[in-house]
């Protein structure tokens, strides 16, 4: 079984779903041979599949597919759901000392961006299409624009990959700075202590 | 017999003047309600005890809600109060880990402070820096995720009349710590922060309601104001609960300058999640 995937330093590919609905237009377009290729010559090591509740039998269906694409190396883990969050695979994704930064592929929800945006771990955002109210696409595209995340395509995951490798080489960091055309910028506390009268 | 003509004519007249009179007293009442003509509050000295209510929703809501409230200081807003749907539990743990947090902080805060003092600088910070109270309120929810339109009414309506107690005072059983008595010296909460849910939009309409009937002092101007943070998930339009609730609360904030000035009332500072 272990032939060469031990000697490159580890790099994931997380990709998460979600709790709320079901992605399964996701979970497919991540265990396509050709996307699973990508992420061979991109040097990873790992894809870690977060599938919900409903996803399991069709990631069960689609590794099984994949068994001919072992000898790219890359080793395809699954799990529903997490309920203490997914701060950990992110972490992992994230790398550390002698592994390398991955990539998070995930839906669109704003937790699950904020999340990964504060780990600072390259992310690609993907709208799910199913869903009736399309703002979760406007949120991808408004933080594409501001070079803080990649969108990605259903039908083209692979090159939202290498779009995660300029980001990567980018690296906007997040929060932006509240400066220059926002000095007003009091935040939340600020607007919170002038309605019960907190004044200094 | 048939009634005289003069009675036939006097009734429906009274009947009018008396729907007029109702109709014109309760639209001044709700002018009055208006973020606009509702005076600012008075100025509040440190260390008043005052009551926060935070509204929190679905995973989503509460994630970006917690987040809004990272910086929240306790000893400012002694009793935070948390108001939960029905069946989430997550929402629940959350806020009590949050809860955790604040604790570790404020105890981390007043450690420093005697180190400071022990080295002759400054204060030392009140004795014991406080954490305060804080308390979760479980309401029916709202709504559920699909359910039918021909329902919706009436669980919004268990929702709203027990959001009404909820804002009457910390629920005594859920309060922690257990020996605070927040119950008997909060009333009313201060300020009312959401973001989003359906049962922020029940839970803003039962402050209305109160504040409209001025039951036992709900309309004074340092009660009950509300400020509604718009998701940081919306770019460029209002989310229902925002589109419902942007001419009523007392602040408007958005996060993306897309939604500036949105409504005449959206004010923008830069993103706070």
């Amino acid at each position: 079984m272990s032939h060469d995937e031990n000697k490159r330093p580890r790099k994931l590919c997380f990709v998460t779903i979600g709790a709320t609905a079901s992605f399964d237009s996701l979970i497919s377009a991540c265990l396509e041979p050709r996307f699973l290729e990508t992420l061979s010559s991109a040097g990873y090591s790992d894809l870690l599949v977060q599938y919900g509740k409903d996803g399991k039998a069709l990631f069960d269906k689609l590794v099984a597919e994949a068994e001919k694409l072992k000898q790219l190396g890359v080793a395809i883990q699954g799990f529903d759901f997490n309920r203490q969050g997914l701060t950990e695979e992110m972490r992992v994704a994230k790398g550390g000392p002698g592994d390398s930064e991955g990539v998070v592929i995930s839906h669109a929800g704003s937790g699950t961006i904020l999340a990964a945006l504060r780990m600072d771990v390259p992310l690609i955002v993907v709208p799910n299409p199913d869903l009736l109210d399309n703002h979760q696409a406007e949120l991808a595209e408004a933080l594409e624009d501001q070079g803080y995340v990649v969108y990605g395509r259903l039908n083209n995951l692979s090159a939202a990959i290498a779009g995660s490798e300029k980001l990567r080489k980018s690296h906007k960091v997040w929060p932006p700075v509240n400066s220059g055309q926002h000095r007003r910028a009091k935040g939340l506390a600020g607007v919170m202590d002038e309605e019960v009268g907190f004044l200094d | 017999m048939a009634p005289s003509p003069a009675l036939l004519l006097t009734l429906p007249a009274f009947l009018l003047t008396a729907a007029l009179a109702v109709f014109l007293t309760a639209s001044l009442r709700l002018l009055a309600l208006l973020p606009s003509r509702r005076p600012h509050p008075p100025k509040r000295s440190p260390g008043t005890p005052t009551r926060l209510l935070v509204v929190l929703g679905s995973g989503g809501h509460t994630a970006e809600m917690l987040a809004l409230l990272r910086t929240l200081d306790p000893q400012k807003y002694t009793h935070r109060t948390y108001v939960v749907s029905s069946g989430d539990s997550f929402s629940a743990e959350r806020a009590m880990e949050f809860e955790k947090l604040v604790g570790l902080k404020a105890a981390g805060r007043e450690r420093d402070g005697r180190v400071a003092g022990e080295r002759g600088q400054g204060l030392t910070g009140e004795g014991g820096a406080g954490v305060g109270s804080y308390d979760i309120a479980i309401v029916p929810r709202a709504r559920r995720i699909h359910q039918s339109l021909l329902s919706t009414p009436w669980s919004a309506l268990r929702c709203l009349w027990s959001c009404f107690a909820v804002l009457r005072a910390p629920s005594a059983a859920l309060s922690l710590p257990k020996c605070s008595g927040a119950a008997s010296i909060y009333g009313y909460p201060d300020l009312i922060l959401t973001n989003g849910p359906a049962t922020a939009v029940i839970v803003i309409l039962a402050s209305l309601i109160l504040r409209f009937f001025g039951v036992g002092g709900a309309n004074a101007r340092d009660k009950m104001r509300t400020i509604y943070v718009e998701s940081w998930a919306r770019v460029t339009r209002l989310s229902l609960s925002g589109k419902l609730l942007v001419k009523v609360v007392d602040r408007f904030l958005v996060q993306w300058e897309g939604l500036e000035g949105v409504g005449g009332r959206g004010e923008f500072f830069g993103v706070l999640v």
